[in-house]
């Protein structure tokens, strides 16, 4: 076990060392929320209490899907997985610590989003945060799940921008954070649908937190753990 | 003496291009190895089957021991420092860290450096140090002194005499035939999926005959010779220069070199 942490404290230390996790992590999602949280809040003062949860879906997304793929291809798209096998480093570590680490990172900006929101546009609370932290939690990992099979299944930096943009930019405009998504015709609501930010959204939502709005984040986390366990037994296999 | 390796008729394919052809060959334990051949020749397809770290196609590879492996082509995470590599991996080795070994490698040296600040000859040596962590029987080294400078070669070299000392098996995959001449006890040629050679140095010059290369300066010129019969030759020549009342300067014998041995042998067509 203190291996496996030491490896956890490690891919902290790493993350912290650089420079495109600050960027995906940290100062995008701030600046997003500080720019589009002002103009949401002038523009539709009745956002103020759906705010947090809009904000965190952005934040989350990002790092999800454009920060731990990009690491984990520095990982398991080179020769550090050779040098890791070879020298009797198991191969899930690498995706395990990574996960972790950016959990951590991601439960940090959004307890930062959670404290400056109310303070900055007066956005409210959540009115249950034991609630909505679980909720948080699991909205987390079922987007970090995804950033893993992202990591893990393509083959480059080049083909990973493009692929992750199919999946962050469907999560943004179609999950009702940047608007209602009755105003969305039908398909679009739909398509909206299949991405994990609209059910986590509604679920971060006050008393959102329904087995109405988790039963796909859980499918979806279910799904992705196998699809992992298969794309690691492929790298292990090649 | 034991075999640390022993490998039987391996075959590999990439698709339907066969890498190595029901390969056999055997590594003794304690000796120092080296598998040579020309780039693309599979010295490193054959290393990783050993290693464990390519499946092959059929034939039996017994490795009997610990194995360490410095990669040919080997990366590390960008951001992290070399002792936190060394922690990390002698935790999963459930190693003590060797503080001498580290010290001979240098590696205390270059601590507070991250991975992608240090030079290739750093780089090489942390990766030895990480093969070296769980105390191994047998080392693998692939390429070990390229990019390295002729300070690194040697440091490496006596490193890798001191692991013989202590009675490791050392298998290398190297271009360079003199480190090769120098190091190691026993070397097979791979060429075209096959081992077209395997002994000693001395077994390969007597295979290909033994060449020696006579240069003779003179006041006139500086004249070559290539022969296998060199106290004829040199007779000869000697005595019709004096015969021509030439004055000879100069006179150099060369043996051939493993590098000039190994070129015949893989330019020979593989039967």
């Amino acid at each position: 076990m203190s291996t496996f942490l030491y490896g956890v404290a490690l891919q902290w230390k790493l993350d912290m060392r650089s420079k495109s996790l600050l960027i995906t992590c940290y100062v995008v999602p701030f600046i997003f929320f500080l720019l589009m949280g002002g103009i949401f809040i002038s523009i539709m003062p009745e956002m103020e209490s759906t705010l947090i949860p809009s904000m965190i879906v952005m934040g989350v997304s990002m790092g999800s899907f454009l920060g731990l793929p990009s690491t984990l291809i520095e990982t398991y798209a080179s020769n550090i997985k050779k040098v890791y096998k070879a020298n009797g480093v198991p191969l899930y570590l690498g995706l395990a610590t990574m996960f972790l680490s950016a959990f951590t990172h991601q439960m940090i900006m959004c307890a930062i989003m959670v404290v400056l929101a109310p303070i900055i546009f007066d956005a409210a609370l959540p009115t249950s945060l034991p609630l909505f932290i679980l909720a948080l939690a699991i909205y987390i990992a079922v987007s970090l799940s995804i950033g893993c099979i992202l990591g893990l299944a393509v083959k480059n930096q080049a083909k990973l921008t493009m692929i992750a943009q199919l999946v962050f930019l469907p999560s943004i405009m179609l999950s009702g954070i940047m608007f209602p998504i009755d105003l969305l015709p039908d398909t679009f609501e739909l398509i909206g649908e299949f991405f994990p930010a609209s059910w986590g959204y509604r679920l971060m939502l006050n008393n959102g937190f329904q087995f109405d709005h988790l039963w796909y984040l859980l499918l979806v986390l279910f799904t992705a753990a196998i699809v992992c366990t298969l794309l690691l037994n492929r790298h292990k296999c090649k | 003496m034991s075999n640390a390796i022993q490998v039987t008729g391996l075959w590999k394919r990439y698709g339907r291009n066969p890498v190595l052809k029901g390969i056999d060959f055997h590594i003794a334990s304690g000796e120092t190895f080296a598998l040579l051949g020309v780039n693309g020749a599979g010295k490193t397809t054959a290393l990783e089957c050993i290693e464990g770290l390519k499946a092959y196609d059929s034939g039996t590879i017994m490795v009997n021991g610990k194995m360490g492996i410095q990669l040919q082509s080997s990366s590390l995470p960008a951001h992290i420092k070399p002792m936190e590599a060394v922690r990390l991996f002698s935790k999963w080795n459930k190693a003590a860290i060797n503080r001498s070994m580290l010290d001979a490698l240098g590696i205390q040296e270059i601590e507070k450096k991250q991975y992608m600040q240090l030079s290739t000859g750093q780089k090489r040596r942390l990766h030895l140090a990480l093969a070296l962590i769980g105390n191994p029987d047998i080392i693998f080294l692939d390429e070990p002194t390229a990019g390295l400078d002729v300070e690194g070669k040697l440091s490496l070299h006596s490193l890798i005499r001191q692991l013989k000392a202590q009675g490791k098996t050392i298998v290398l995959a190297s271009h360079d035939m003199a480190e090769v001449e120098t190091l190691c006890d026993n070397i097979a040629i791979l060429n075209d999926g096959n081992i077209t050679f395997y002994g000693t140095a001395a077994e390969l010059s007597d295979k290909i005959g033994k060449k020696y290369s006579v240069q003779i300066k003179t006041q006139q010129n500086v004249e070559t010779v290539v022969t296998d019969d060199i106290g004829n030759t040199l007779l000869s020549l000697l005595t019709t220069l004096k015969e021509k009342g030439t004055k000879v300067l100069d006179i150099k014998v060369d043996q051939g070199t493993l590098e000039q041995h190994f070129m015949e042998i893989v330019r020979r067509p593989v039967k």
